[in-house]
């Protein structure tokens, strides 16, 4: 994929087939030591630890409708290319994390692109998921929570139209901050 | 033209088949998320990439064969995939440019 970002809702939107309430995604880029890992958990159904095996074998897929999946295998690559790793961690019952490690400064690592278009094509489709987001870039973090701004709202729904327009502005004005102008 | 011809024709090596499809097109590409939207049923698919997921891309497009060009590495895992599927996977030492020559010549 052109942009890790569509990694990211890749892997969240199989989080919520898992059934999840809560999705956390944690990215933490850290230039000065070569190092950008992207972290998305959840507590959905988990994955059986004989598929945990298969899991990056684009041959082995949960999907009934086609007998190829990609989405890990490609996230997988992803993190090959640029000299990094992945891994996937998961207990039955209690959830998955999905952590790729990659070298920053690698020439074929791929950019992290549009999250926060990403980080809205997971909240307004799910208004009833939790996300918790948090990005680091260097000394500098962001940090949105959709529980803390649900239960502020009250009755009116996370996915109201005004109330998206009010997410995609504070979104990208933590990210545009956390760069502070780079 | 099909498959087996095109590898007579440019001297390619087989890494997988030649199993006989007929050939309509051609698509390069190294990013896989963009072929599996671009590249199309019967293509001549040309690549670098020597990953497994070549070939589960390659099967869900359907692409008539796989070109690895420069002589790239294919992972073993990824020809062992390609001949339980019936993936065509061809190589070659031309560049994808100097392959694309070859194919307009024969009129692909």
């Amino acid at each position: 994929m052109r942009e890790l970002a569509l990694h990211i809702l890749d892997i969240a939107q199989n989080s919520i087939a898992a059934a999840a309430s809560l999705v956390t995604i944690s990215i933490d880029e850290q230039p000065g030591r070569d190092l950008l890992r992207i972290e998305v958990a959840d507590n959905g159904r988990g994955i059986p630890p004989e598929e945990l095996a298969q899991i990056t074998d684009p041959f082995f897929t949960s999907r009934t409708t086609r007998d190829v999946g990609l989405g890990l295998p490609l996230f997988a690559q992803a993190a090959e290319r640029a000299e990094g790793k992945f891994e996937v961690k998961s207990v039955p019952g209690r959830g998955t994390e999905v952590t790729a490690t990659l070298r920053y400064s690698h020439i074929d690592r791929a950019p992290l692109g549009d999250l926060t278009g990403t980080l809205l094509g997971i909240i307004v489709p799910n208004p009833e998921l939790d996300l918790i987001y948090t990005h680091y870039y260097k000394q500098k973090s962001f940090l949105l929570g959709t529980g803390e701004i649900k239960s502020t709202l009250g009755r009116i729904a996370i996915s109201h139209p005004e109330v998206v327009s009010w997410l995609r502005d504070f979104i990208q004005a933590g990210l545009d901050d956390l760069y502070g102008g780079e | 033209m099909n498959v087996t011809k095109l590898v007579e024709t440019l001297g390619l090596d087989v890494v997988s088949g030649p199993f006989e499809r007929e050939i309509a097109g051609v698509y390069v590409g190294d990013l896989l998320s963009n072929v599996m939207a671009k590249a199309e049923r019967d293509n001549l698919w040309i690549t670098i990439q020597g990953h497994q997921n070549v070939v589960a891309v390659a099967s869900l497009t359907e692409v008539a064969a796989v070109i690895v060009v420069e002589d790239f590495e294919l992972e073993e895992v990824a020809i062992e995939r390609a001949q339980e599927r019936q993936v065509n996977i061809l190589r070659t030492p031309l560049t994808a440019y100097e392959l694309v020559k070859k194919l307009i010549n024969l009129g692909i």
